[in-house]
């Protein structure tokens, strides 16, 4: 038997109402060190992604969002107790400043798409050879591969400038590929969701040259990630 | 299970019980606490809604490697 770890919370002791999780099993919080884990028991060794499955574990997560700000686990988490005590007992300091970082605060959710204009005046000969005709093209992904670089360090120091008084952290992924996609999730206060969503409203109206999608709020799932900080401060993996 | 937020979605273009559904996969495959090891998903329906919307290309990478990497333990077995 293995347990479904959803997430982990701080200053609850019991759970609103009864949650169905993974499989239709129950819900429950149990404590390991005195933190709180939301788990429900697993007989299989694996997780399928499916929407049911994925929608659930989020719903899971969510259930709690209400009255406290919990730390996700990413969806696929199944541990014996055994392995998720000793996880818990091996980081409960990297955990806890995790809590106390993302506590009273939620994730809000951007992407900017930006479709990267065709250039004038840069057509190829019919009759080129196929060597010119590479070369053209290597020209053509350089130029282009500029550009995007360029255009994604913008839009990222405006989106940054646009709310920086409004997070209290950021992680920003900027995927320059055919269209720019740049993904940013905002840590933000609580308090203060109502006005952050008036300044991204503004910043739509203001950039109709780019596509948003915004959404929230979320559980702090973008903060999260204490392994890749981990590799990421000391250079191992 | 509800929650005292409204979770607001503003998109363009795209339905938005599609943008829900991939907003919520986009939080749960691509991020969160991860206990070394322990992740164990099957991604026989991966390609299910993302196909087109551009979004999603890390959740469909880390499945990608997800896949590749458990074909290679099955041959090694």
């Amino acid at each position: 038997m293995k347990l479904y770890a959803y997430c982990l919370v701080e200053d609850l002791d019991t759970l609103d109402a009864p949650v169905r999780g993974i499989s239709g099993a129950a819900v429950r919080l149990i404590k390991m060190d005195e933190l709180g884990i939301l788990v429900s028991d697993s007989e299989s060794d694996a997780v399928p992604v499916t929407h049911e499955n994925a929608l659930t574990h989020a719903a899971v997560v969510r259930s709690v969002l209400d009255r406290t700000t919990p730390l996700p686990f990413r969806f696929g988490t199944l541990v014996t107790e055994q392995q998720l005590s000793s996880y818990i007992s091996a980081r409960k300091p990297a955990l806890l400043t995790k809590l106390a970082h993302v506590r009273g605060a939620v994730e809000m959710s951007v992407k900017i798409i930006w479709q990267l204009p065709t250039e004038n005046g840069e057509e190829q000969p019919i009759t080129q050879s196929a060597g010119a005709t590479f070369l053209a093209e290597k020209r053509r992904e350089i130029l282009g591969d500029e550009r995007r670089s360029a255009q994604a360090s913008t839009i990222s120091a405006w989106l940054r400038e646009t709310v920086t008084s409004l997070v209290r952290d950021e992680q920003v992924k900027v995927r320059p590929a055919e269209k720019l996609v740049l993904s940013a999730a905002h840590l933000v206060e609580r308090t203060i969701i109502p006005k952050y969503r008036e300044t991204m409203a503004a910043a739509r109206q203001a950039r109709p040259d780019l596509r948003f999608l915004w959404s929230g709020p979320w559980p702090p799932y973008s903060f999260a990630n204490i392994e890749l900080e981990f590799k990421t401060q000391f250079g191992v993996s | 299970m509800s929650s005292s937020f409204d979770q607001i979605i503003v998109g363009e273009e795209w339905e938005e019980t599609d943008i829900s559904i991939l907003e919520t996969l986009d939080h749960v495959l691509n991020s969160g606490l991860v206990i070394a090891g322990e992740i164990t998903i099957s991604v026989a329906d991966i390609d299910l809604i993302f196909i087109g919307l551009n979004v999603l290309i890390s959740s469909v990478e880390a499945a990608q490697e997800t896949l590749r990497k458990r074909h290679l333990e099955i041959k090694a077995e």
